[in-house]
This record gives structure tokens, C-alpha cells and sequence, in this order.
């Protein structure tokens, strides 16, 4: 189908954007641009308008529920039904072989399509090895991925893999705001008469690029241009090689694209705009210390901790207990998101070729840049990963990702199209040995089911002592803070949360499991504290929310977060509190839920009932006698 | 089981701001759609569904399955631009209609997928439309749009950008025009609105169950009344109906003609800049929300009144939420900055 497009020149503003893609396109060595901005910043809108400034004039799409065959290539149907021959049917990535490959929502793109795509781009091959049809094809793209920062990050390996970034959520003025709206009710009034308008503007910019295409072989790089772009990397704090290439890339094509034929500073300085602000690192000796406490690995086992009978850690967990259950193993890099921006970089200017100057403003606007990425990357929670998990479902939803062959399960879930593959290069055979008519058929050997996949979050449930005990007002108004600031970003991280308050003579489920914000501003208006102290209540009532969560066949799991002193009170005369919370424990454990347990005993004389809790429960162990908004979201970023 | 009435749309008591913006999206398709929120038995659904009986007809290709607009030549599916090749384009005319996605619907009855039947049949491969196909240039309604499943949600939004519907998968690769109004209610109680997919409505309004014991009485005799006797009832209503029909109608044509007073581009501006609001999909709502509202007020140009009422539509679901914000709106700063 022929799409219609706004004309590129037309978009007003997103120069930064704009000059990444004409650079993209024009050296297919920089592997591409990644561009983000928040919805209706014309992302998308921008990248179709530069189809005719693709090598080919072609921009091949990867939609976001293809499926697997369709992006990789698979047996062609037709040919084995009809002729009883293996021929090879190409994917989407041959499709854009010579051209643009583009990924709207890249960040949403399953991760293993997305490594393999991006590595397809590296390497300019891709091999074929399914459905019996074993093939290799050079295939040689750019890839262009657009995405919204506030539906999760990229991970830094993914980020890398993308020669250049451009962020479009860049300040707009009120008469940009209005040219914008003019152009928009214009372009939808009459789009052929407004294409027209801009035809001239377009053709030129379209001609220049071709001409920079043309040109680029012949750009050279001066040994001065090669000192300040190793100048830029090293300050930049690059890790690898990749960044001083890519720099080198990029000045080419902003030289070519100027219609020189040699590269002066300030292409390097253009360049660096886009092919730094996504790998920056840190300063060796500017490492936050904070970083270095946040436990990315897990840490000892829970029984270390219990048997080390000494002062118990603080802000310190003793075990994460369960692994989020993420399909994809790509390295995390954090810095390349968290670190703090490069603030007085060192005097390095020994022969004076590079302009210090310009390097210094050059890495003044480049903070602006990074410092936009450390917003969103706190915005997702903290970790920086922004990782959405998605979990392999068996029930008959989700979306189909791609077919495997029918292991014996009872329900099939039958992939009709890998099944009519599977069968159809045997259809000759079989029609001769069943002297059948029929135009296919099929074998129960031939049945392929659909591989479904969605993402999902977890369950939060917090169980918080709201009893007489001091400072129950205040732990309740910071639960809620916590859970409030939870349920803003529940749709990054798909998690939903709940909350057990325990009271008086009973557990009370204040917030049932949820992920709605308005339930939880409804429910949580009114937090009532005081009274006894009924943790074995709680943990009764923990049991009965797990049993309900595990019918709601949601696949998601459920994490407990009990804030306790692990005092208890009795209900009734001659009763043992303690064993009795210890009974609950016992049962609880067998539940399928990881548990928390953040200890706010104080004082000299302790207890330690919280911490036989968590030895029952298998769970984490935390104290934190001081509790904290800051402190509590901590332990829950590690959790999560 | 064939339907033999619909609850007529005039008869449905209060709930102004709730018809007024289906209205509006009746008269201006290209306006994008609109999010109810409220409680259950807040008439979220009837409303919808009694709006179908309000829509105009409009010409599309004779035997098209997704009904293209032999006008636009833009928005041809593959097929009809072949055939427009070869000549002209049998019309006919056909009534906007009502689809319903189902929160439960698989991806592939949604954009459609490999035509199983053509496939064993004839050993070829064949693409058979999902919802998105009949969707194409009607008003999709989803029922507890809050509740959808993330990846529905994603081709949903993928075919929202662009109007066009591009499937790969199962074997078939293959593009059609998929421009629909989308309607979606909702009760904010079980869960909230992915935000993506909340930037995507242009309009959004809160309704309450009626408070007015009046009103609330004058609400069940109807229901009662309807129910006794359906058609009985909906020849009730026919005058107003028709009115409301020809009013909707009468708007569509002067539409295009609407003028658009610099005044009103630069307030615009002034208030997404002062308000805070992302990105520019708000500003294009509002003029195009003023400019409707002139139109179904039956005047040539659009004035601060249209777009104060046009802010009360479009801003509140855009308002940047914050822990312990209620994310709501400032009227008396949105009137202030109206103010001439």
C-alpha cells in the first residue's frame, strides 16, 4: 500500500533529529540512528518523511507483531505446495537488503529479533537455518529504531549497536508550536497540495544527500581530525573502540553532506553530538560511590547471614531469593546510562590541535543530552535496564511469536501456517502414496504449535504493622507514598501492587492487588493505625491473597514485602503468639511467592523474631530501623 | 440473533459532555477518537452503541473489503488502486458503522492472518481481514480499553500512527488502509490506561451516575419505557433523531470552511506551554475539537468559547501525573489564560 507522507522539510524544528537521520543515511558504516522522544514529537512521522533520502528510496518496516518467519524467512508455502520444491522465502531482513530497515517502537521489540537484527546490520549477512531450509544471504541495511523513553530503556549493549542517537524532546516555542498546528491542519486538508509546496525544498535536500553519498568515498580525515575525535572519545570516557569509529563516520558524512571533501573540526564536533551521548562513560575516579553499594549480582545466601550472629547489616540485603525471569541475557551497562555527567575534564592539550574551546562547549551541550537520559533512566526505577519481563505463557493468549514443533501437550494451540510449511514439501510424496486428491496433506508429525509470549510484571504485596507501636502513622505514610510512586510507573514495569495493614485483632486487606492509581487514592485516603499487633493474622491473610492471585492465571509473580518489628501480640488467653506467627510461616513457605522481610526493630534489646521469619520464608532480609521513602524504593529497585 | 432496536442516543438523560463528544467525532472523523471513563451504569456503552444510528452514510468502493473511500486516493487499498488504474471505481453508498473489539480477541482476528481455508484448499496463500479491516473508515469501540492485552495494544497504537495496518506474520506480508475512529470506555477502578495508548484518544470525559433525583427518576421511566416497548419507544424519538442527524450532517459540510483565527493558534500555544503538556498532539486536537464545535454550532469561525469547551475535552487525560498530583486541571488558570 502507498503511504502518504509529510514532507520532511516541512517538520518544523528537530533539527538535532533531523541531521542524525541525513547521516544515517547517508554512510551506512555508522550503523544507523536510534531516535527517542515522548509521543507526538513526529518520531515516526520524521523517519517516514525521509524515504526518499534512503539509498533506495525504499524504507522496509519491521512491524512490532511480526513474527518470526516473516523477519528471518522461512520455506516458501506456495512453492512446496504446488511444485513439491525447497525454495527459500525471504524475511524482512533480505527484504531491506540496500536500504533502511525500521523498527518503530524499538524498545519494545522482542530482544532476541532486535540482537539479531542489529548484529544482521554488523556483519552485512544473515543465515537461514529453519523449516529444513538451510541459507546464507549477504544482506546489508541501516538500521532506524524510534522509541518513547517512558515504555522503558534500551540496554547499553543495544544502545551501542546504534551508531548514532538524537533525542527529539528538545525545547519547542510557542511560534513552533503554532507553525506546527498551521502545517498539520494544512498537510490533512489537502496532503497532495502541501507535498506539492514543499516538493522544491525536499528534491533539493534529497539531491544533496545523493551528491554527499557520492562524495563520501573521497572524504578524508586529516592526522589533526583523528587527534580531536581520539580527544573527544577519551573525554567522553568511552569504553572500546566503537565511539572513536563511529566519531570518524560521522564527521565523513557531515563533511559530505557540508560538500567537502576533508573534515574540519566542527564536523567532528556535529558528529560527536549524536555519536556520543549514548555511549558516555564514567570518570574512572569520579565512580559514584553509591554505585558501587547497589548489588547488581546477588549476594550471600540467606543462611550466611543467620549464622553470622554479629550486628545485622543495615540497608543491606541478605538475598534476593528469586531471579526475575527476563528471556534475555544481554550484559547490562549500566553506566552507560547512570553516571554522572564528565564535570571539568582534565587538561589534556599537549601539541594544541584540538580547540579546547570548542570541546569544552561541545561537552557543555552534551551534558544537557546525557543529563535528558538520567531522567528517564530514573523515571524507570532506577535500575537503568528498563527491561520489561516477558514470560513464555501456555495459555491461548499472548502474542504469537514464532512455532515449535508439538510437544505432546494435551492442548494444541496449532500454528496453522508453520503446520502448512512443516507438511508442505512432502505433499507429492504423500498425494502418490495415499493416491490422494486432496491438495494437503497433513500429518500429525507435520502439527507445529504457536510459541505465545507477554509481558508481564509482578505483584507487590506489602504487609505493614499499622499497630499502636511508634511511628505507625509515619511507616504507613510512607508505604503509601511508595505504593503511590509504584503505580505511576506501573505501566513501564506492568507490575501491580496490594497492601495487608495489621491492626487491632485482625489483618485487613487496605489495597486489593491492583494497578490502578485511582483505586489506590480512593482506598488509601484513610490509613487507621493503632491497637494490637496481629502478625500471625497477617500472615493468614497473606495465604488466602496468594491463593486468589494464583487463580487469576495472571502468570505474574508475586513478591511479599513485610514491614515488621516482629513483635506480636496474643488474641487470646494461653496463646503463643510467636509460634503461632511461626506456624503461619511455616505454611506461607510453601507458597509460590518470594518474600521480603524488612526488620524496623530498634532499640538494644531485639528480638529477632523478623529474621527467623525470613530464615522460614527462604526470603530477604533487611533491617531498617530508620525507614525512608528513598530507603524503601531501594530495596525494591534490587528486588525487582 | 438480528437486533431490532438501539436505545436512541436522543433519549439518553444528562451526560452532555459524554454526547457532545461522540457528536464531534460523528461530524470530524479526523479528530481521533474519545476515552469515557466512569463507573458501570453510566450509559458508557449505550451512548457508543447508540451513536451508529447518528452516523452519516459516505460513498466507498463497491466490493471492497475495507471499504475505501473512492475519493481519496491516498488511502487505496492495493486492490482498488489496480482497479482505479484501469478506470473508474464502482461507488456505493454505505453507513458508518460501529465495530467492537473484544478485550478477549486474538491478534490475529485483529489484524487479520494466513486465509487457513485458501491455503488447504488451493495450496496458496491468501490474506483474510481481521477487525482492523472492518475498521477501516468506522469507529472502533473497545469496550474496557483498560483492560487489553499489552500486544493487542501495540498493533493497535502501530496502525493508529499512520492508518494503515501492516501485517507480517504467519506467512503473509501485506499492507491496508485501517483508519478508524477509536472509542474506548473504561472504569478507572480496574486498572489504569497504558499512556501511550491515552495520548492516542483525542478527547476524554468523566461521567458520573446522575446525582439529581430527578434526572436519575427520568432515567429509569425511559429505560422502563424501552424496555416495554422498543420500537414503540424509538418512534418516540424519531424527530429528534433526524434532527440531530441533520444537524451532524450540516456540520460536516460546513466543516472544511470553519476559519481559524490567529487569536485562537496562539492561545493554543499558550496553554500547552504554560500547562506543560508533552509533545503537539494536544495543540492539533484543540484547534481541530474548535474548529468542530463551530461547525456543530452551525458558525463560519471558531471562537475562544469553542476552544475553552474544546480544553475541557482534550486536556485532562494529557496532564502529567505525579505521586500525591491528581493530575487535574486547573480551570480557573485554563480560563485565565483564555481570557481576552
Amino acid at each position: 500500500m502507498k503511504k502518504m507522507r509529510f514532507p520532511f522539510s516541512a517538520v518544523v524544528g528537530q533539527e538535532k533529529a533531523k541531521e542524525a537521520l541525513l547521516l544515517a543515511l547517508i554512510n551506512p558504516r555508522l550503523a544507523g540512528v536510534l531516535l527517542s522522544g515522548a509521543g507526538g514529537t513526529a518520531k515516526t512521522l520524521l523517519v517516514r518523511a525521509a524515504e526518499d533520502f534512503s539509498p533506495d528510496g525504499r524504507i522496509v518496516e519491521l512491524p512490532i507483531g511480526a513474527t518470526e518467519d516473516m523477519v528471518f524467512g522461512s520455506i516458501d508455502m506456495e512453492a512446496a505446495l504446488t511444485e513439491g520444491r525447497k525454495r527459500h522465502m525471504p524475511g524482512i531482513l533480505q527484504k531491506a537488503d540496500g536500504s533502511v530497515l525500521y523498527m518503530d517502537e524499538v524498545n519494545l521489540l522482542r530482544r532476541d529479533f532486535l540482537r539479531t537484527v542489529l548484529d544482521s546490520a554488523a556483519q552485512g549477512s544473515y543465515s537461514l537455518e529453519r523449516d529444513g531450509i538451510s541459507y546464507t544471504s549477504p544482506t546489508r541495511f541501516i538500521p532506524i529504531g524510534t522509541m518513547a523513553p517512558d515504555e522503558g530503556l534500551l540496554d547499553g549493549a543495544i544502545l551501542d549497536s546504534f551508531g548514532l542517537f538524537a533525542s527529539l524532546d528538545e525545547p519547542v516555542t510557542a511560534e513552533q508550536r503554532v507553525e506546527i498546528v498551521r502545517r498539520v491542519l494544512e498537510y490533512e486538508a489537502d496532503p497532495d497540495a502541501f507535498a506539492a509546496k514543499w516538493e522544491e525544498q525536499d528534491n533539493k535536500l534529497a539531491e544533496q544527500v545523493q551528491k554527499a553519498r557520492e562524495l563520501l568515498p573521497e572524504v578524508e580525515l586529516s592526522e589533526a581530525m583523528l587527534l580531536l575525535i581520539a580527544e573527544f572519545a577519551a573525554r567522553a570516557y568511552c569504553r572500546g573502540n566503537r565511539a572513536e569509529l563511529y566519531l570518524a563516520e560521522a564527521a565523513r558524512a557531515a563533511a559530505a553532506l557540508a560538500g567537502r571533501s576533508y573534515v574540519m573540526p566542527k564536523d567532528v564536533e556535529k558528529a560527536a553530538l549524536y555519536a556520543l551521548p549514548h555511549r558516555m562513560g564514567t570518570p574512572p575516579q569520579e565512580l559514584p560511590p553509591e554505585e558501587e553499594q547497589q548489588p547488581v549480582e546477588q549476594e550471600p545466601a540467606p543462611q550466611d547471614v543467620t549464622e553470622d550472629n554479629n550486628e545485622p547489616p543495615t540497608d543491606e540485603p541478605a538475598d534476593m531469593g528469586n531471579d526475575s525471569n527476563d528471556l534475555d541475557n544481554q550484559p547490562l551497562e549500566e553506566q552507560a546510562q547512570n553516571e554522572q555527567p564528565p564535570e571539568n575534564p582534565p587538561e589534556s592539550n599537549p601539541d594544541g590541535l584540538a580547540p579546547e574551546e570548542d570541546i569544552v562547549r561541545v561537552f557543555k551541550t552534551l551534558e544537557g543530552m546525557k543529563i535528558d537520559m538520567g531522567r528517564t533512566t530514573r523515571k524507570a526505577g532506577g535500575t537503568g535496564s528498563g527491561k520489561q519481563n516477558t514470560v513464555r505463557t501456555r495459555e491461548k493468549q499472548g502474542r504469537y511469536v514464532k512455532s515449535e514443533m508439538n510437544s505432546r501437550s494435551k492442548e494444541l494451540d496449532l500454528a496453522f501456517d508453520a503446520t502448512v510449511r512443516a507438511a508442505a514439501p512432502f505433499q507429492r510424496l504423500r498425494r502418490a502414496q495415499e493416491n490422494s486428491a486432496r491438495a494437503l496433506i497433513i500429518r500429525p508429525e507435520d502439527y507445529r504449535q504457536r510459541v505465545r509470549e507477554k509481558r508481564t510484571g509482578i505483584n507487590l504485596l506489602f504487609v505493614v504493622d499499622a499497630s499502636g507501636s511508634m511511628g505507625a502513622k509515619k511507616r504507613m505514610g510512607i508505604v503509601k507514598g511508595v505504593i503511590m510512586g509504584l503505580l505511576q510507573q506501573a505501566y513501564q514495569k506492568r507490575n501491580r501492587v496490594g497492601l495487608i495493614a495489621f491492626r487491632r485483632d485482625t489483618a485487613e486487606v487496605m489495597l486489593p492487588v491492583t494497578r490502578s492509581v485511582d483505586l489506590a487514592e480512593k482506598l488509601l485516603r484513610e490509613l487507621p493505625t493503632g491497637g494490637k499487633t496481629p502478625l500471625a493474622e497477617a500472615l493468614e491473610c497473606v495465604s488466602g491473597q496468594l491463593y486468589g492471585l494464583e487463580h487469576q492465571q495472571e502468570q505474574q509473580e508475586t513478591v511479599v514485602i513485610l514491614l515488621t518489628d516482629g513483635r506480636t501480640s496474643a488474641q487470646y488467653k494461653g496463646d503463643d503468639p510467636v509460634q503461632r506467627v511461626m506456624e503461619q510461616a511455616e505454611r506461607l513457605s510453601t507458597a509460590n511467592a518470594s518474600f521480603v522481610i524488612i526488620d524496623t526493630e530498634s532499640g538494644y534489646l531485639r528480638l529477632g523474631i523478623a529474621r527467623k521469619l525470613a530464615q522460614l520464608l527462604n526470603g530477604a532480609y533487611y533491617t531498617l530501623p530508620k525507614l525512608s521513602e528513598d530507603k524503601l524504593l531501594k530495596i525494591l529497585t534490587s528486588v525487582q | 440473533m438480528k437486533r431490532t432496536a438501539i436505545y436512541p442516543f436522543t433519549a439518553i438523560v444528562g451526560q452532555e459532555e459524554m454526547k457532545l463528544s461522540l457528536i464531534l467525532n460523528a461530524i470530524n472523523p479526523s479528530l481521533g477518537g474519545v476515552l469515557i471513563k466512569g463507573e458501570k451504569g453510566t450509559a458508557k456503552s449505550t451512548a457508543v452503541r447508540a451513536l451508529a444510528a447518528l452516523l452519516p452514510t459516505m460513498p466507498a468502493v463497491k466490493g471492497c473489503r475495507y471499504h475505501c473511500d473512492p475519493r481519496n486516493a491516498a488511502q487505496l487499498c492495493d486492490d482498488c488502486r489496480r482497479r482505479m488504474e484501469e478506470g473508474k471505481l464502482p461507488e456505493e453508498e454505505v453507513t458508518m458503522k460501529v465495530i467492537d473489539l473484544p478485550v478477549s480477541a486474538t491478534e490475529d482476528r485483529v489484524v487479520g492472518t494466513l486465509d487457513i481455508e485458501e491455503a488447504i484448499r488451493a495450496g496458496r496463500k491468501a490474506f483474510e481481514p481481521g477487525i482492523l479491516a472492518e475498521a477501516n473508515r468506522n469507529i472502533l469501540y473497545v469496550d474496557e480499553v483498560n483492560l487489553l492485552e499489552d500486544h493487542i495494544v501495540d498493533v493497535l497504537l502501530d496502525a493508529a500512527v499512520m492508518g494503515i495496518n501492516t501485517v507480517e506474520r504467519e506467512g503473509i506480508s501485506f499492507a491496508h488502509p485501517a483508519k478508524f475512529i477509536l472509542v474506548g470506555t473504561m472504569n478507572p477502578e480496574e486498572g489504569d490506561i497504558r499512556p501511550q495508548l491515552l495520548d492516542r484518544f483525542a478527547l476524554s470525559v468523566m461521567v458520573r451516575g446522575e446525582q439529581d433525583t430527578a434526572k436519575r427518576t427520568e432515567v429509569i421511566r425511559r429505560r422502563l419505557e424501552y424496555e416495554a416497548d422498543p420500537e414503540a419507544f424509538c418512534a418516540k424519538y424519531e424527530t429528534e433523531q433526524q434532527a440531530l442527524t441533520e444537524k451532524i450532517r450540516a456540520a460536516r459540510v460546513l466543516l472544511p470552511e470553519v476559519e481559524l483565527p490567529d487569536l485562537l493558534l496562539e492561545k493554543t500555544a499558550l496553554l500547552s506551554v504554560e500547562l506543560g503538556v508533552d509533545g503537539h498532539r494536544s495543540d492539533i486536537t484543540l484547534i481541530k475539537a474548535a474548529l468542530t464545535h463551530a461547525a456543530y454550532a452551525g458558525r463560519k469561525a471558531a471562537a475562544l468559547e469553542d476552544l475553552r469547551i474544546a480544553a475541557k475535552l482534550v486536556l485532562p487525560h494529557r496532564m502529567r501525573r505525579r505521586p500525591f498530583e491528581d493530575g487535574k486541571l486547573d480551570w480557573a488558570k485554563v480560563d485565565e489564560l483564555l481570557a481576552e
